[in-house]
């Protein structure tokens, strides 16, 4: 029913001479480039969490559009915390309804123009805004809580968190468009700068500037522009505040729910480890691993092969674009990095402590 | 212009007197007080006020400060289960790092929170504290 027929994926960085329009051009001339016939989308939806903020755009998604070339269109900014998700949700409803035969989904986020005491305060604009906000915490705060809560419950040292960052970065250096392409030991990860105790600045999601654009048609016309398109099998998505006080995330669980039992072999998995913490509870609430031991099953399975958010970089609003464009890229056989063998690819996406939640399933 | 003279004045009773939502029909108690029950949708929830008192379930020292809070950093910040039954995450003041506990009792406090350099507007809020004389009440 939907398919996606072609990506563009700028590499990860620190861009100081690039706008978010510049780096969205960059991404869409490598989409016009590949497919094999270039005409305009029905809608284009822009996945950003804080291009107002940061980069005090209003009316974004037309400028972005305009900034394209593009004349005859609809547009739309999808906001939902980090979660782009729910912009591929929209997508993928646009095209099983008949709305639309062609969408344009664009990821962008631009974090380095702005050190990071300016930007941890937009992000804390996620937090509940009469009371937290206002007392000065931010997220990372919240994420030390969860995971010392986390080690006490399942009687786990810092030691096992080490496990995601070094697997995140072993991943991201063999990832031409890594932003954090080198490896790392324990000793570099249990000596790092401790941003808010337990958490280290290994455990967090590394910002980063970049832009995704991946078009998403409908299956009948998917051939005009690619020769083996994959194929969104599904989307489902769910909110439920995260738990503190019995570490979980129940917006994941319910999404999961939906869905059934996921695979473990055979499937490339791209998942929104903001912090080493929530790639633990991600990983056990979608049931591949037991409580407790979620980051025991990274060797195990395909996941985050981009080296996630910790090491490819973090790009906010945009991240869900950015993977689905990589699974794309697994599922063609064009991914430049370690790349899996993978019949389907799964995408959890959620803001970054977890409180709402999309959950979207790929087949070739 | 960072902080907002009609939002200051309409969250007071959030930020001021840690009003809390009290469910009639399920009887989930929710902080901050909102109009509409979080679990099972009532209307009917009654505005109460915490009496500020409660114990540390757990602490962070967050040393990344946000703009406007650079002077309270490292800033400690705290699970606490208030009396009424709620977990809130505050910021801890007045407090020796290494003397903190789990467990130990807490008190809200009213302290300033940051001001605004544009106009000279002040935000004020709560914050716990450790009570001194815990084990004597
Ligand atoms: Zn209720």
């Amino acid at each position: 029913m939907v398919s996606i027929v072609g990506c563009g994926l700028t590499k990860l960085d620190r861009y100081y001479e690039l706008s978010e329009k510049d780096l969205v051009s960059e991404a869409y001339k490598q989409l016009i480039t590949k497919i094999k016939e270039y005409d305009q989308p029905d809608i284009v939806i822009v996945s950003s969490g804080y291009i107002d903020v940061l980069g005090k755009n209003i009316l974004s998604s037309y400028k972005i559009s305009s900034g394209l070339g593009l004349q005859n269109t609809k547009v739309m900014r999808i906001e939902n915390g980090d979660n782009g998700g729910a912009s591929i949700f929209t997508a993928y409803s646009f095209i099983k309804s008949g709305v639309a035969k062609k969408v344009l989904l664009i990821g962008i986020e631009k974090f380095s123009d702005y050190p990071s005491k300016y930007v941890n305060e937009y992000l804390s604009y996620n937090l509940d805004n009469d009371y937290t906000y206002h007392v000065g915490i931010t997220p990372h705060a919240y994420s030390a809580l969860l995971m010392k809560k986390y080690m006490k419950k399942y009687n786990v040292d810092y030691e096992y968190f080490t496990k995601w960052p070094i697997k995140m970065h072993q991943n991201a250096s063999e990832n031409p468009l890594a932003y954090l392409k080198f490896k790392v030991d324990k000793n570099t990860v249990v000596n790092s700068q401790i941003v808010s105790d337990p958490l280290r600045i290994f455990d967090v999601g590394a910002r980063a500037d970049g832009a995704s654009v991946v078009l998403v048609t409908a299956d009948e016309v998917a051939k005009r522009y690619f020769d083996s398109p994959v194929k969104i099998d599904g989307i489902v998505g769910n909110i439920g505040a995260m738990n503190l006080s019995d570490p979980s995330l129940p917006s994941v669980a319910k999404a999961r729910n939906e869905l059934g039992d996921l695979p473990k072999r055979d499937v490339v998995y791209e998942i929104h480890d903001s912090y080493s913490i929530m790639a633990a509870l991600e990983i056990e609430e979608l049931k591949l691993a037991e409580r407790g031991k979620g980051l025991d099953v990274v060797d195990s399975l395909d996941i985050n092969l981009s080296g996630g958010l910790k090491a490819r970089g973090y790009i906010g609003g945009g991240t869900a674009i950015y993977q689905l464009g990589e699974v794309f890229l697994h599922l063609t056989n064009q991914f430049k990095g370690k790349s899996a063998n993978a019949e389907k690819g799964i995408i959890l996406s959620n803001d970054d402590l977890g409180n709402t939640s999309y959950l979207a399933v790929l087949s070739r | 212009m960072k902080i907002s003279p009609s939002t200051s004045w309409r969250l007071k009773d959030t930020l001021y007197r840690l009003a809390l939502g009290k469910c009639k029909k399920c009887g989930n108690i929710k902080f901050p007080y909102q109009k509409i029950c979080e679990v099972c949708g009532s209307l009917d929830v009654e505005k109460i006020f915490s009496k500020g008192t409660g114990s540390l379930v757990d602490y962070t020292i967050l040393y990344q400060a946000r703009d406007g809070f650079e002077k309270q950093s490292p800033m400690i910040v705290g699970l606490v289960r208030l009396d009424e039954g709620v977990d809130i995450v505050a910021p801890i003041t007045d407090a020796e790092p290494s003397k903190l506990k789990e467990g130990v009792r807490v008190e809200a406090v009213f302290r300033r929170m940051r001001n605004d350099s544009y106009n000279g507007l002040i935000q004020y809020g709560i914050k716990f504290r450790v009570v001194l004389d815990a084990g004597n009440n």
